[in-house]
C-alpha cells in the first residue's frame, strides 16, 4: 500500500513561502512525476513527504493515516538521492543491507534479501566493492537496491539520473520503469527533464514556483495543456506561441502550435518565413524559421529527409484542429 | 642530459641539505653513544673530549639498560603518551560533534575552545600546578576545603547530622607527589591539546556529506548509529593525523615534567636524557637512540591499529 495525500501543505524558509497551500493525491501503485523548472520546489515537496523537511502547515497522509508527525524512518518510504548518498566506508553489500541492519533483522535474512536485490539489479559481481570503485550507473543501482530491500510503501526519487551520461540515462530510465511494473509500488519521481516525465509517468504534476499548474497523464498534458506554461513545458521541441493579430483571428490572446503539427511547403502556405538553422536528427529534422512576423522564431518538425538550406524561403501552415488557444491570463480557452 | 636528470639535479641541493640536517645529529648521537664521553671527570680527564680512543662498544647501552630509572622512564613515557592520546581524541570528537551544530554564540565558544592551544607549555604547567591542582592554595585545595567545611556544618545539623557523620573527611590530592605527578602532566597536556584535536575534527566534520546523513535517517539509523557508521569512519583519517602528531610531540614532553616534580617519580625518556646529560654524554646519547627506537615502534603500532579499527 502507498497512497499519499497532501492536504493544504505549505512550506516557508524564514519569511519566504516556497510552497503556497497545495493539495495533491497520489494513488497506490502510481508512478507520479513532479516536473518543473529549477527552484520551483520539487525537491522541497519530496523532502517534506519523506519527512526530512518539516511542514510549515497542513498535513500529509499515508494510507489514510496522518503522517505529519511520524519520524522519517517510520513512514515506510525509501528515497534515492541525486548524489546517490551511498555510505563510502561500507561495501556494496553493507550499503544495501544497512536499512535492514538498522531494523535489527537477523543476519541470515539480511544476506538473503541483499542477494535477491543484487541479482535483480545486476550487482552480484560488485557486492564486495566500495562505492568509490563503481561507475555512476552502478552506484545508482546500489542506491536503488538499498531502497528496494526495505520493501517500502513508496519510493521517492530526487533527480536520480541527472548525474549520468545520456546513453546510461535512457537505460536506467527503462530499468526504473521495469522495476515499477514488477513491484507495482507507488513511486514519486522528481525531475526537470520533461522527456523523463513523459516517458515514465502515469501522472505528471507540473509545478511552477510551488504551485501546481496541472496534474494529469502525459498525453492529457500534451493534448490539453491547461495554460501557456504547461503548453511550453511539455513537449519537445517546445510549442510555438504566437500573439497578436494572428491569435485574434482565432479569438484568443495567444495561440500555440506544436512543431510537429505544422505543415511545411516551399511554395505556398499560411505563413511565410526564412529558414535559419536546420537540425537533422536522421528520423526528424527541426527547422528554425525566422522573419515570419509572428514571433522571434518558430520551430517545425518535419520528416528527416527534407533538404532545406539556410536562408531559403519557406511556408508554414498550422493544422487547424491542433491549434491551442489561450486567453489573456494564459489559461486555455 | 635526459629529461629525468635535470629535475633530479635541481632537487639534489635540497635533498642533500635535508639529509645532512638529519644525518649529522643522528650520526653524532650514534658516535657519542659508543664512546666514553663525560663533561667532568677529575680522575680520567681524557674522557672529557670525544675521541675514538675512548671506544666503549655497547657499554653505554648496558649502563643505561641497567640504570634503575630506564624501564620506569619507558613505562612512564608510554603511560603519559597513551593516556593523553585517548583523552584528547575522545574529548576532541565529543566536543567537535557538539559544537558542529549551529547555536547562538558559536563564534565565541569556538575561539574560547581553541585558546588553550596558544598557552606556552611551561606557563600552562605553572598555572595548573600552582593555581588549579595545588592541594592547599589551588582550586582543588579550595574546593576540597569548602566541601569539608560544608560537611562539618551538616554533621552538626539536627536530624540529618548522623547521616553525614558517616562520611569521611575529604583529602586533597597532592599532584607533586611521587605517585601522582604523571597524572598532573596528563591532565594539563590534555587540557592544552584537546583544542588541537577539536580544531582538526571540526574541519573534517564540515566536509561531511549531509545527504548521507539524511539517507541514514530514512534508513532508520539512530543518532548513535549515524555517529558510529558515518561520522566515526569519516573521522578516521583526522584521528590518525591527531594521534600521529601528538605521539611525536608528547614523547618529548619536558617542561611540564620539570615544573611539576623535577622528574621526581615521573620521568620519561627525554627527562632521563636530560639527567644523564648533566655529565654523562655517552649514556645520554645511548638513551637518545633508545628513544628513537621507541618512537618508531609506537608510530608503527599506532598506524596499524588506527588503520584497522576505523577504516572497516
Ligand atoms: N534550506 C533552505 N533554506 C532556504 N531556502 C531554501 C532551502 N531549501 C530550498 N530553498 C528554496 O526553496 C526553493 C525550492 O527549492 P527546491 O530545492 O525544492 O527546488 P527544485 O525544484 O528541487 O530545484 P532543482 O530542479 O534545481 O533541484 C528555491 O527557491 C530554494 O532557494
Ligand atoms: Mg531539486
Amino acid at each position: 500500500m502507498g497512497r499519499i495525500q497532501l492536504k493544504s501543505v505549505t512550506k516557508s524558509f524564514g519569511d519566504i513561502q516556497v510552497i503556497p497551500p497545495l493539495d495533491l493525491t497520489i494513488e497506490d501503485g502510481e508512478f507520479a512525476v513532479f516536473v518543473g523548472p529549477s527552484g520551483c520546489g520539487k525537491s522541497t515537496l519530496l523532502r517534506m513527504i519523506a519527512g526530512l523537511e518539516d511542514l510549515t502547515s497542513g498535513d500529509i497522509e499515508i494510507d489514510g493515516e496522518i503522517a505529519t508527525e511520524v519520524p522519517p524512518a517510520q513512514r515506510g518510504l525509501a528515497m534515492v538521492f541525486q548524489s546517490y548518498a551511498l555510505y563510502p566506508h561500507m561495501t556494496v553489500r553493507k550499503n544495501i543491507g544497512f536499512p535492514l541492519r538498522m531494523a535489527k533483522m537477523a543476519q541470515a535474512e539480511i544476506d538473503q534479501r541483499v542477494e535477491t536485490a543484487a541479482k535483480s539489479l545486476n550487482l552480484m559481481d560488485y557486492l564486495d566493492r566500495k562505492p568509490a570503485d563503481l561507475s555512476g550507473g552502478q552506484r545508482q543501482r546500489v542506491a536503488i537496491g538499498r531502497a528496494i530491500v526495505r520493501e517500502p510503501a513508496a519510493f521517492l526519487f530526487d533527480e536520480p539520473l541527472s548525474n549520468l551520461d545520456a546513453a546510461l540515462r535512457v537505460g536506467m530510465r527503462l530499468e526504473i520503469g521495469e522495476l515499477h511494473e514488477r513491484l507495482k509500488t507507488t513511486m514519486i519521481y522528481v525531475t526537470h527533464d520533461q522527456v523523463e516525465a513523459m516517458t515514465m509517468a502515469n501522472k505528471i504534476v507540473v509545478l511552477r514556483a510551488g504551485v501546481i499548474e496541472q496534474v494529469g497523464s502525459p498525453l492529457e498534458l500534451y493534448h490539453k495543456p491547461r495554460n501557456e506554461f504547461v503548453a511550453g513545458f511539455i513537449g519537445s521541441p517546445k510549442m510555438n506561441l504566437v500573439k497578436g493579430s494572428e491569435a485574434e483571428k482565432h479569438e484568443a490572446a495567444t495561440i500555440g502550435i506544436r512543431p510537429e503539427h505544422t505543415d511545411v511547403s516551399m511554395t505556398d502556405g499560411a505563413w511565410k518565413g526564412r529558414v535559419g538553422v536546420a537540425e537533422h536528427l536522421g528520423s526528424d529534422t527541426f527547422i528554425h524559421v525566422h522573419d515570419t512576423g509572428l514571433a522571434d522564431m518558430l520551430t517545425v518538425r518535419v520528416n528527416g529527409d527534407i533538404s532545406v538550406k539556410h536562408g531559403d524561403t519557406i511556408y508554414l501552415t498550422p493544422q487547424a484542429d491542433q491549434i491551442h488557444k489561450f486567453d489573456a491570463q494564459g489559461m486555455r480557452i | 642530459m635526459s629529461d629525468r636528470k635535470l629535475p633530479r639535479l635541481l632537487q639534489s641541493p635540497a635533498v642533500i641539505l635535508l639529509l645532512i640536517w638529519m644525518l649529522i645529529p643522528l650520526g653524532m648521537t650514534l658516535y657519542f653513544s659508543f664512546i666514553r664521553y663525560v663533561l667532568n671527570n677529575l680522575r680520567r680527564p681524557e674522557w672529557t673530549t670525544p675521541s675514538l680512543s675512548n671506544w666503549r662498544g655497547f657499554g653505554n647501552y648496558e649502563f643505561v639498560l641497567n640504570s634503575k630509572d630506564f624501564l620506569f622512564a619507558i613505562q612512564n613515557s608510554l603511560l603519559i603518551v597513551c593516556s593523553i592520546l585517548i583523552l584528547t581524541v575522545v574529548l576532541g570528537v565529543l566536543i567537535a560533534v557538539l559544537i558542529n551544530k549551529t547555536f547562538p554564540g558559536q563564534g565565541i565558544v569556538r575561539v574560547l575552545l581553541i585558546s588553550p592551544f596558544f598557552v606556552m607549555p611551561a606557563v600552562n604547567a605553572v598555572l595548573w600546578i600552582n593555581m588549579i591542582l595545588d592541594p592547599v592554595l589551588g582550586l582543588q585545595g579550595i574546593a576540597v576545603g569548602s566541601i569539608n567545611d560544608m560537611l562539618d556544618t551538616l554533621r552538626n545539623a539536627p536530624l540529618v547530622g548522623w547521616f553525614f557523620s558517616l562520611w569521611p573527611e575529604l583529602e586533597p590530592i597532592s599532584f607533586r607527589a611521587t605517585q601522582t605527578s604523571a597524572y598532573a602532566v596528563i591532565i594539563m597536556v590534555t587540557w592544552q591539546w584537546t583544542p588541537f584535536a577539536v580544531l582538526i575534527f571540526m574541519t573534517s566534520l564540515q566536509s561531511e556529506d549531509q545527504q548521507q546523513k539524511e539517507a541514514a535517517v530514512l534508513d532508520g539509523a539512530s543518532i548513535w548509529s549515524q555517529f558510529r557508521f558515518l561520522t566515526l569512519p569519516h573521522l578516521a583519517r583526522p584521528i590518525a593525523i591527531v594521534v600521529m602528531i601528538q605521539a611525536i610531540f608528547h614523547l618529548s614532553l619536558y617542561a611540564e615534567i620539570e615544573i611539576v616534580s623535577r622528574g621526581n617519580g615521573n620521568k620519561n625518556l627525554p627527562y632521563l636524557i636530560g639527567e644523564f646529560a648533566n655529565n654523562n654524554i655517552g649514556a645520554a646519547s645511548a638513551t637518545g637512540i633508545f628513544a628513537v627506537i621507541l618512537a618508531n615502534i609506537v608510530a608503527f603500532f599506532l598506524l596499524r591499529m588506527i588503520g584497522r579499527t576505523l577504516m572497516e
